[in-house]
């Protein structure tokens, strides 16, 4: 897998960024339950709050391969953060594919600079895998000001819920039609639910929100009404790249680590990285991410390319990795032993971080559904 | 004004390693740029970001190998580079400081720059004289370990914190043009930024072999010769003391009295 020169040196500065930066802090920002804004900050300084923006609006524009391998080398430092940068990325993406200019020029350069920060808002209490449940409406009203719309409802699991000062929202304009809106973070009726208590991922900020009568002009709709639903597919198709190589980033976090102690650790009068079922293990953990590493490069390239197997090829991609970060965390726990169960190694947060890979846009199951689709109908 | 970088890359041996006759084995190396580079890097840029018209030039001695050391430099925001070697430097066993400091001075005689920077030392060959030995040849005033800079260009002085032992700091006043030498920790050297990145690709980076600088291989010729390499035998005499840390004050204080340390 041959990267350009810019490509490998975006590599190394946002590995050694993740390395000297973002992994002093993990465990801490885990343990707190806190976002790391000075990471964020840091994040924005090298450009990568700007990737999926157009250089016209001052972003970065990266391509799909420079967008994995970012993504990749920041879930290397933590989840938590790949996990925040890549749903803003998901908000900038929206903005600067469906947004007219002067939605553009409102949003994109301030969001490039870091803040407002972006937050997606798909997902809903009662509808997940099938968002064309959703039941949150955007009434269409004339009022003094013009045209507005009226949001009702409630999102469910929102990533930057608080920390957000923007949001995409998905609604139903009519029954069975779901249209695309921006919506400013100090609108009157938008409240931020308590944060989840979670499993992992417990620095990223996830939310519920609610929407009371909230109005925002009509010129924030983003997509026609009733084109909402596909644009949202087509946006997270290409963001399950960006999950695919996160869960790369994390899993090679958990080999690296099981490396380590697997020299350092001595039973039975050595290391037992010289016991052979030990070594096996760390064979297939390098070996299923490489694998991994490969289906998300392919897929970012088919992305590049606009072929038709894109899509499908990202649902490989986001399926395998994912579930090799699972794998690969599992087994880096098992060769720390009864230490890898405690808080006091890495692993043990890696092992309840990556379970969220096989959930979040689109679980498993669903990946599956798309990838078979390809091949039988 | 311009200011020129000496801008080495370095090579880093991995914790465990082997030594092939006079060297390192080339698969325990890994290439970074110096880490005292990186400060006068730092420090140029942050001239040229805070002055009007300042260009940086960076100039570094190595094979094609150090480019994408050199594209770092030049993404933090080194306008251009330079870069030396042919195959007579291919050839040469061991560049010494005085084979450097000649090669640096045609650089300088062609660029003639109002400042030179270069890092105190090198993390790999540690000499620690090629800046001075520079300022020497070309004949410039010079300062060494310099851990603050306050530049008067206009006046053309440079105000200068030179760091001595025992925590003593001396403050000097330098005319320029000048070389100095940078030490760690003047500045915080920052992370070269995606787009920085992505215009280093584009900026000229010139290489030079010593014909073009009116230099020949005599210049190669050295007093210095290596003539081994090895790794110290060490003795190291380690307790570890493991368990909670009760057991632990406890296995401290056996040793102690066996060693006569404490009585009891
Ligand atoms: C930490 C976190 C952050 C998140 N961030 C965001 C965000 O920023 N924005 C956002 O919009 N959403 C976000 N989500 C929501 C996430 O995308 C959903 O949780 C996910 O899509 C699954 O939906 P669900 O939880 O309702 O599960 P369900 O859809 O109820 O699924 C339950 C189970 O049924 C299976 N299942 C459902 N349908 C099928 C089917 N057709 N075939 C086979 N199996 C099926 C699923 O695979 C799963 O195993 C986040 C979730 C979490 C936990």
């Amino acid at each position: 897998m041959q990267l350009t020169a810019e490509q490998e040196a975006i590599r190394n500065v946002v590995r050694e960024f993740a390395v000297e930066e973002i992994q002093p802090v993990a465990e801490e920002c885990d343990a707190n339950e806190e976002f790391p804004e000075e990471v964020w900050d840091g994040l924005a300084e090298l450009d990568l709050t700007g990737l999926t923006v157009p250089e016209e609006y001052g972003g970065f524009d990266a391509d799909p391969v420079t967008y994995a391998v970012v993504n990749e080398a920041v879930a290397y430092g933590t989840l938590a953060v790949a996990t925040a940068l890549s749903v803003h990325c998901l908000a900038t993406s929206c903005i600067a594919e469906f947004g007219d200019e002067a939605q553009k020029e409102r949003w994109l350069p301030e969001m490039v600079s870091g803040r407002p920060v972006g937050a997606f808002c798909l997902s809903e209490p009662g509808a997940g895998s099938n968002p064309a449940q959703m039941t949150t409406t955007a009434e269409r009203v004339s009022g003094p000001a013009g045209d507005e719309y009226v949001i009702d409802g409630d999102k469910q699991w929102i990533t930057n819920g608080r920390r957000a000062g923007v949001y995409i929202v998905f609604a139903k304009t009519a029954p069975g039609e779901i249209t695309q809106f921006v919506v400013p973070g100090d609108v009157d009726g938008l409240s931020v639910g308590e944060p989840e208590e979670k499993l992992g991922l417990r620095a990223s900020d996830t939310t519920s929100l609610t929407f009371d009568d909230v109005r925002i002009p009509a010129e924030n709709r983003l997509t026609p009404e009733g084109e909402g639903l596909s644009s949202a597919l087509s946006i997270l198709t290409g963001g399950r790249i960006g999950i695919a190589a996160q869960s790369v980033g994390l899993a090679q976090d958990a080999l690296d680590r099981a490396v380590d102690y697997a020299q350092e650790r001595e039973q039975f009068d050595g290391p037992i990285a010289d016991i052979q079922s030990i070594r096996h293990k760390l064979a297939d953990m390098h070996t299923n991410t490489q694998a991994s590493r490969l289906l998300v490069h392919d897929a970012a390239r088919q992305k590049a390319e606009g072929t038709d197997g894109f899509p499908t090829a990202a649902s490989m991609a986001k399926y395998t990795a994912s579930e090799t970060a699972m794998d690969v965390t599992n087994e880096a726990v098992q060769i720390h032993g009864g230490y890898g169960y405690t808080r006091e190694f890495d692993v043990e947060r890696l092992y309840r971080d990556a379970k969220i890979l096989t959930i979040y846009e689109g679980t498993s199951q669903i990946q599956k559904t798309i990838i078979a689709r390809s091949l039988l109908d | 004004m311009k200011i020129l970088v000496t801008v080495k890359e370095v090579a880093e041996a991995e914790d465990d390693f082997e030594i092939d006759g006079l060297d390192i084995d080339e698969r325990y190396l890994e290439y970074d740029l110096n880490e005292w580079d990186d400060y006068a890097v730092e420090e140029a840029v942050t001239i040229a970001e805070d002055g009007d018209d300042v260009e940086v030039v960076s100039v570094t001695i190595g094979p094609e190998r150090a480019e994408e050391t050199v594209r770092m430099a030049l993404a933090k925001g080194v306008d251009r580079a330079i870069r030396v070697w042919d195959d007579d430097l291919e050839s040469a066993d061991m560049l010494d400081v005085g084979t450097k400091a000649d090669i640096l001075a045609a650089v300088v005689e062609e660029e003639d720059p109002d400042l030179v920077f270069s890092g105190v030392q090198a993390n790999d060959d540690g000499f620690g004289a090629t800046g001075v030995a520079l300022a020497e040849v070309v004949d410039m005033e010079w300062g060494a370990v310099v851990n603050d800079l306050d530049l008067d260009a206009e006046g053309g002085v440079a105000h200068v914190h030179r760091e001595l032992e025992g925590g003593v700091e001396e403050l000097t006043d330098i005319e320029l043009p000048a070389v100095l030498t940078i030490q760690t920790g003047i500045n915080e050297p920052r992370y070269a930024s995606l787009r920085g990145i992505r215009q280093a690709q584009r900026k000229p980076l010139d290489v030079q072999g010593l014909g073009d600088l009116g230099l020949d291989a005599s210049v190669l010729e050295s007093a210095v010769s290596r003539t081994a390499m090895f790794e110290p035998e060490s003795e190291s005499d380690v307790t570890v003391f493991e368990g909670g840390a009760e057991e632990e004050a406890g296995q401290l204080a056996d040793l102690l009295r066996d060693k006569g340390v404490v009585e009891g």
